[in-house]
């Protein structure tokens, strides 16, 4: 235990309007009166609608299915040609019509293969599980602000672009933000407080420091050390433990099981490698400023 | 007590015996076993999946291929090894043409189905040289941020070039179609210049181009440059003040493939950028 307390603030912070996880709706803008920079406005190319792309990603199912219908259409429209056109359906390449008529067929096949390839594809939707707990903005009050913009900026970042719905950040032994949903201690509607020391005695922090390498556990629930990460959320689906260089660690908690991509495990472990380097910069600032706060 | 797991097991055994009419359910009970044993697991599964093995061969092209292939058999078919053509023919020959141009353009539509990952790798263009360079007169943590977002992009994203814009100072890195032998303060003029005659800096929407017709008019871009995303930079407004939303700058990224933003990519291009919102 560290001499003296450190005090958290609840972060006297109004949560900016969230920015919309689907990125083309933006907010309205209000006509600037003239300033003293020209403002003639952009003068480059639009892009052009793409009818294509917007169809085939509003009807999904209807497109996957799509080739299999057509394939199937074309077999019975040989088929009925060949008995119209009077001619017995067998299969050999001896006449042309039966050398155009193989041919049809194995487009056909080809179609309806493809059609099941992308049904077998098809991303399975997973249902998102709302957190149990209460709404956390934790933060250590003798952060330098472009520190607490930073964390915050990270918070926002992954709130809005992944299904994260809580995030904890410790580093050098010091718990310095929890913010998003958190467990709730007993029913006082108070945040279960994270325990810094105990925390760096677990297993999973250990493993994850000597790793030195994101660790994501795509299904909590499966996972025994769950229990070590008692401030969480008792339902977090998914949690990705970010080590911050050598000296912390940020853990990730979100609402969907599997819920983070690749993209977006490779787009953390940059940000934590960001942090990292700006939380170094003021770690030797921070226990002296513990020291002082007693 | 220890009958219930053993029913449960037997349970699952019977529908995967009964193969005849229920290959596809078999198929479906053998990936969700998958799922619970395998932690780290990606939203997209793929049960059936056709592969000669051969890698760097994309296979989700074959339908284009077997498409052109089958087509020029019928047409030669139709030239060369018929002497009369019956009407019954000539309807197989039609059928099978337009099944041909289908399956042509069927890796294009797969193209946009959900958990289709981007099939080519960006490739770098052939002329043209790295360049990094960044505004003189900015302070440290500006530096520091640029740099970081810059190779974040450039890492992270199908993306072979950036400009980064705020409030007038700049960071290029990556490939650009350069005057040749330009000092780095005459490289920063000259992209002031461009930006100007575009008029960037008064993008209040971000624009996408996904393939290269409109974008490839800029003159700085890279030669191959297929997709164009600019994301402009907006300060958040003060919810109590009644002020207008300022426009702090933009991000500008390309990149040598068709369609290489999905969603998802520009959700993360656009956090990136919202940190420089408030930067000093």
């Amino acid at each position: 235990m560290e001499a003296g307390t450190i005090f958290y603030s609840a972060i006297p912070w109004k949560p900016k309007r969230p920015f919309p996880r689907n990125p083309s709706s933006f907010p309205r803008f209000i006509r600037a009166s003239a300033s003293s920079q020209s403002q003639r406005g952009y003068r480059g190319p639009k892009p052009s609608k793409d009818l294509v792309a917007d169809w085939v990603m509003s009807n999904d199912d209807a497109v996957r299915s799509l080739p299999i219908y057509v394939g199937g259409a074309s077999l019975l429209a040989v088929l009925f040609n060949r008995t119209v056109s009077g001619i017995a359906p067998v299969a050999d390449a001896s006449s042309s019509q039966s050398r155009a008529d193989l041919l049809a067929i194995s487009l056909a096949v080809t179609s309806i293969l493809t059609g099941l390839v992308w049904l077998s594809i098809r991303p399975k939707s997973i249902t998102v599980v709302n957190p149990k707990g209460v709404e956390c903005q934790m933060i250590c009050s003798y952060l330098p602000d472009s520190v607490v913009s930073e964390l915050l900026w990270a918070w926002e970042s992954l709130s809005a672009v992944t299904c994260c719905r809580s995030l904890v950040v410790v580093y050098d032994g010091i718990y310095l933000l929890q913010i998003g949903m958190a467990a709730e201690s007993g029913n006082s509607g108070e945040a279960v407080i994270v325990d810094a020391s105990k925390l760096k005695q677990g297993s999973v922090y250990l493993g994850v420091m000597r790793s030195k390498a994101q660790r994501y556990l795509a299904n909590l629930l499966l996972y025994p050390g769950r229990s070590e990460l008692p401030f969480l959320p008792s339902n977090t689906q998914a949690v990705i433990l970010q080590p911050l260089g050598d000296k912390g660690i940020a853990i990730i908690g979100g609402d969907t099981i599997r819920g983070f991509t690749t993209s977006d495990q490779s787009w953390i472990a940059f940000i934590g490698e960001k942090l990292d380097a700006t939380l170094a910069k003021y770690s030797n600032i921070v226990p002296s400023m513990v020291q002082e706060g007693i | 007590m220890s009958i219930l797991p053993y029913n449960s097991l037997m349970q699952l055994k019977i529908p995967s015996h009964s193969c005849a009419k229920t290959t596809r359910k078999s198929f479906s009970i053998c990936a969700r076993l998958d799922n619970s044993q395998q932690e780290e697991q990606q939203l997209n599964l793929s049960v059936l999946r056709f592969t000669f093995g051969i890698p760097g061969f994309d296979e989700s092209y074959l339908p284009r291929w077997i498409g052109y292939g089958f087509g020029s058999l019928i047409v030669l078919n139709h030239f060369a090894f018929s002497n009369s053509v019956t009407s019954a023919q000539l309807r197989s020959e039609v059928l099978g043409l337009s099944l041909a141009a289908f399956s042509v353009t069927l890796p294009y539509l797969g193209k946009f189905l959900k958990g289709a990952s981007p099939v080519s790798q960006k490739s770098l263009p052939e002329s043209g040289e790295q360049i990094f360079v960044m505004s003189q007169n900015i302070s440290d943590a500006l530096k520091e941020n640029l740099a970081w977002a810059t190779y974040v992009l450039l890492r992270n994203t199908n993306s072979i070039s950036v400009l980064i814009s705020i409030r007038g100072e700049l960071c290029v890195r990556g490939y650009w179609q350069t005057p040749d032998g330009a000092s780095k303060t005459q490289l920063l003029e000259w992209f002031e210049r461009q930006i100007e005659n575009i008029g960037l800096s008064d993008l209040k929407d971000s624009l996408y181009f996904p393939q290269s017709a409109d974008a490839g008019q800029w003159e700085m871009l890279p030669k191959g440059t297929c997709s164009v995303f600019v994301q402009p930079v907006i300060q958040a407004p003060n919810p109590s003040a009644v002020e207008v939303e300022k426009i702090e700058g933009f991000v500008l990224l390309a990149s040598s493939m068709t369609y290489a933003y999905s969603h998802k990519d520009r959700a993360w291009i656009k956090a990136v950028s919202n940190k420089f919102r408030d930067l000093r």
